[in-house]
């Protein structure tokens, strides 16, 4: 008894230890929030939520005062953090404490500017530098150029008139524009987003800034350009790295543009940028592409555990998601023989299993004609003689018998 | 649905001396036996379709302009309403009502006595009905892509060959001044000695998602519509969109592979032959029936050390169309007359006499109607289809295995990957089978 109360002790210790060890090692990040004429409170906890998900981040959220309170109670120790994220759009800060952000920032900090912080601070010169480009806020020629792409081409527009617009809010298609910057490494090249503002007619000094993906501002939503808009920025301010994205305007919970695995996703990579000028990350299986806009609906990335609890429940006009995880996994395989035959294992588990679905075993008698081995045959053999399964059970067993 | 014409009783008879049961008539009408022996060039060669959709009707109005060298008799189709709108089509043009109409090309095939038939049907199709027509020894246009695997390819370039018969495929990019041209400079080493190439096909589109299965409207028969195909209910998806699901199609990849690869295959010499290693990735819906890759970014290495590149357009540089990269330049066309180099001079290089003058078509509707009278090769033959289409099948498989295939383009073989190997070929429900010859 005794030994086994130890044992948990230091199980439980362990446990205590590697956890916290996890934070340690995360990049301490600052998210700033508090005021902003977008939904903080919602959107403030899905940031922390989608960088801690990657266990590469430890983030705390700190709160300014309200509109009109006393700035100079905030006064965050940036030195602490290697990562800033502004999800703020207010009043404006201390001198102290701007003078010692732009110092966090030239000094080597990395920073991500999240939807309306690209309104903020319109007069605040070194903020604008950060920003690359801004919006409202009186933002007009004065502040710098209109930056976009017209007909594939990048376009610095100095013509008069006032920054920032947007149409209603829509899915748009986002197109990356320099594709092997590590932020967009290995990502599609066209992605459907979630339903967003396309925020327009940024301007702003656009210094050491790279557009690495737009979005086309078409009319027919209402409001467009007609201008492919940046959507996605990096910036360079001293030694610092700035990663700045205009998406994901905030509902309660945070919203289509926020649950939108292209927002998570490049949010995710843009943030490891910023900290360290490169990306570690995976792309994950089910970044969207021009098909349709992919939604995670608590954030995370699928395993291929949960799409293998999943896939069984299939039926006709269901979600097809936990298929694609299988496939996609399939393809990261490459052919590795020891990681087919646990696929191969788990597919002919689901397919024995009376719980399973006509339209899975389907499926899956598909998919193990394309990588199965002598391993499937006997359980696909079972299913000859299935009325409903025959075809699909004839086509593995042709297929796996292909010399 | 009288027979009248006197034309129709001439290939009746001459289909009856194939058979071999029948005394000389007086006239041998040549050109149904495949290739023509001198028929005179005023008879005009009695030709039906098979497949009546969008593309099937627009081959249809191309071969119905050329009135005076075609004969418009019969159409087939799984939809009534398309045989409804061909039949008034071909009546129109022929100004009488005789268009004899069909629901199963089999049937179409036995009856009708064609000189030659032209075929737009979904890519699951093509193996089976390309060969059943190729061993009538009936001529035959086919649409592109020719085939949805490697073997169902294998089989229609060995009846085609076996029959002797006149092929044309649907790859009538070949007949435009700009193609020929930009293929001309390539070959002639223009740009230099060609190291790269580049080819750029649409990107992929927004997927419907997964809608529920509905009746099947009452003019469609999905049974016959499926064929060889899996049964899958009917879920609102079966013209045009097929393109859209891997059962009976590539997408875009496979769909485009019959214009800007064949293109880039001609221009550099690689008609007759594939590539030796194929590596790349593709971009998956994660939702919907469709399911082909919207984006897919390839290298086939051939054996005589160029490369090419197929990706969707916005991938690449110059985006959609065919780009030779040689030593000393480059040399780019694609639709819309376009044609371009990296030195505007290579755009005004003389072919000289003794240089490789490719093929030269002006109407590729007329080409093949042509050679079917003469006996000559049509611009886009079989097995240079075969060979444009296996560059995206096989790129299509380095995709969906994640690895790098290597392919023995004399033997047709992937070497070394049997797992791999089985997706050169798909297993035909009950009772289709490949015909043999």
């Amino acid at each position: 008894m005794k030994k086994q109360y130890l044992l948990f002790i230091v199980a439980a210790g362990l446990l205590t230890f590697f956890s916290a060890c996890k934070n340690e090692s995360g990049y301490k990040t600052l998210i700033i929030t508090g005021q902003n004429n977008h939904n903080w409170k919602a959107s403030s906890p899905v940031l922390k939520q989608i960088l801690d998900e990657t266990g590469l981040f430890s983030t705390e959220i700190t709160i300014t005062p309200d509109k009109g309170g006393d700035m100079k109670t905030f006064d965050p120790d940036f030195s602490k953090y290697k990562l800033v994220v502004i999800d703020y759009n207010g009043d404006s800060w201390s001198e102290k404490t701007n003078k010692a952000f732009v110092e966090y920032v030239r000094n080597g900090g990395g920073v991500v500017l999240y939807h309306a912080a690209d309104n903020s601070f319109p007069s605040w010169k070194e903020y604008n530098e950060m920003s690359g480009l801004g919006g409202w806020g009186d933002r007009n020629q004065k502040d710098g150029p209109y930056v976009y792409y017209k007909n594939n081409q990048l376009v610095t527009d100095t013509s008069a008139g006032n920054g920032g617009s947007h149409g209603k809010r829509r899915e748009f298609l986002v197109r990356t524009r320099i594709t092997d910057h590590p932020i967009t490494r290995g990502l599609p090249v066209a992605w459907l987003h979630g339903t967003d503002e396309l925020y327009s007619q940024l301007r702003g000094p656009a210094k050491n800034m790279q557009i690495i993906a737009t979005a086309f501002a078409d009319s027919a939503a209402g409001g467009g350009t007609m201008r492919d808009e940046p959507i996605l920025m990096t910036i360079g301010f001293g030694k610092g790295r700035i990663f700045h994205t205009t998406m994901g305007h905030a509902d309660e919970g945070g919203g289509p543009s926020m649950h939108c695995a292209g927002f998570i996703t490049t949010l995710q990579r843009g943030a490891e940028w910023a900290v360290t000028g490169e990306v570690t990350q995976k792309v994950p299986w089910d970044f969207p592409s021009a098909a349709g806009v992919v939604f995670r609906p608590d954030f995370k990335e699928m395993t291929l555990d949960e799409a293998f609890d999943n896939i069984g429940n299939y039926e006709i006009a269901k979600s097809t998601k936990y298929l694609s995880c299988i496939q996609s996994h399939i393809r990261t395989l490459a052919g590795d023989e020891a990681g087919m035959l646990k696929i191969e294992k788990m597919m002919v588990k689901v397919l024995k299993s009376t719980q399973t679905t006509v339209e899975a075993k389907k499926l899956l008698l598909r998919e193990l004609s394309r990588i199965g081995s002598d391993y499937s045959v006997p359980a696909i053999k079972n299913l000859e003689s299935n009325a409903e399964l025959k075809d699909e059970a004839e086509f593995a067993l042709s297929r796996l018998s292909t010399k | 649905m009288a027979n009248k014409s006197s034309r129709r009783d001439f290939v009746k008879r001459s289909a009856t001396l194939i058979a071999g049961t029948f005394i000389l008539p007086e006239i041998i009408p040549s050109s149904a036996f495949g290739i023509g022996r001198g028929t005179a060039p005023s008879d005009r060669i009695v030709i039906g379709s098979i497949g009546v959709g969008s593309q099937g009707m627009s081959n249809m109005s191309d071969f119905l302009k050329l009135k005076d060298t075609v004969q418009f008799v019969a159409a087939c189709d799984v939809d009534k309403i398309h045989l409804a709108k061909a039949k008034a089509t071909v009546d129109l043009a022929n100004k009488n009502t005789d268009c004899r109409t069909y629901d199963d090309y089999r049937e179409f095939l036995e009856k009708e006595k064609l000189d030659a038939v032209s075929i737009a049907l979904p890519d699951h199709w093509h193996g089976i009905i390309y060969s059943s027509a190729a061993n009538k020894k009936i001529n035959v246009y086919g649409e592109k892509p020719i085939c949805r695997t490697i073997k169902d390819g294998q089989s229609i370039v060995n009846s085609v060959k076996m029959n002797n018969i006149i092929w044309q495929t649907g790859s009538w990019q070949r007949s435009l001044a700009n193609f020929h041209r930009g293929a001309e400079l390539a070959i002639n080493g223009r740009a230099g000695k060609i190291k790269y190439i580049e080819v750029g096909l649409p990107d992929g589109n927004k997927g419907i998602g997964t809608p529920p299965v509905i009746p099947v409207p009452a003019e469609l028969n999905w049974e016959m519509w499926l064929g060889p195909a899996l049964k899958v209910p009917y879920r609102g998806v079966s013209h045009w969109d097929w393109r859209w699901i891997l059962d009976y199609s590539g997408g875009q990849l496979t769909d485009w592979a019959g214009h800007h690869i064949d293109i880039a295959n001609w221009g550099a010499g690689l008609e007759h032959t594939g590539p030796v290693e194929i590596s790349g990735a593709g971009v998956y819906p994660v939702e919907g029936i469709f399911n082909v890759p919207v984006e897919y970014d390839f290298l086939c290495k051939y054996a005589n050390g160029i490369e090419m590149r197929v990706a969707n357009a916005s991938r690449l540089p110059l985006g959609m169309g065919t780009t030779w990269h040689g030593d000393l330049g480059w040399v780019h066309v694609d639709r819309g007359d376009i044609i371009s180099a990296s030195d505007p001079k290579i755009l005004n290089e003389v072919i000289g006499e003794n240089e490789i003058h490719l093929y030269k078509s002006e109407n590729h509707w007329q080409n093949f109607v042509d050679c079917v009278h003469t006996g000559k090769p049509a611009i886009a033959p079989v097995e240079v289809a075969y060979r444009a289409i296996s560059v995206a099948l096989l790129g299509e498989i380095a995709m969906t295995t994640g690895q790098t295939i290597k392919w023995d383009p004399d033997k047709e073989e992937i070497i070394g990957n049997p797992v791999a190997s089985r997706l050169l070929s798909r297993p035909y429900r009950q009772p289709w089978t490949l015909p043999t010859v």
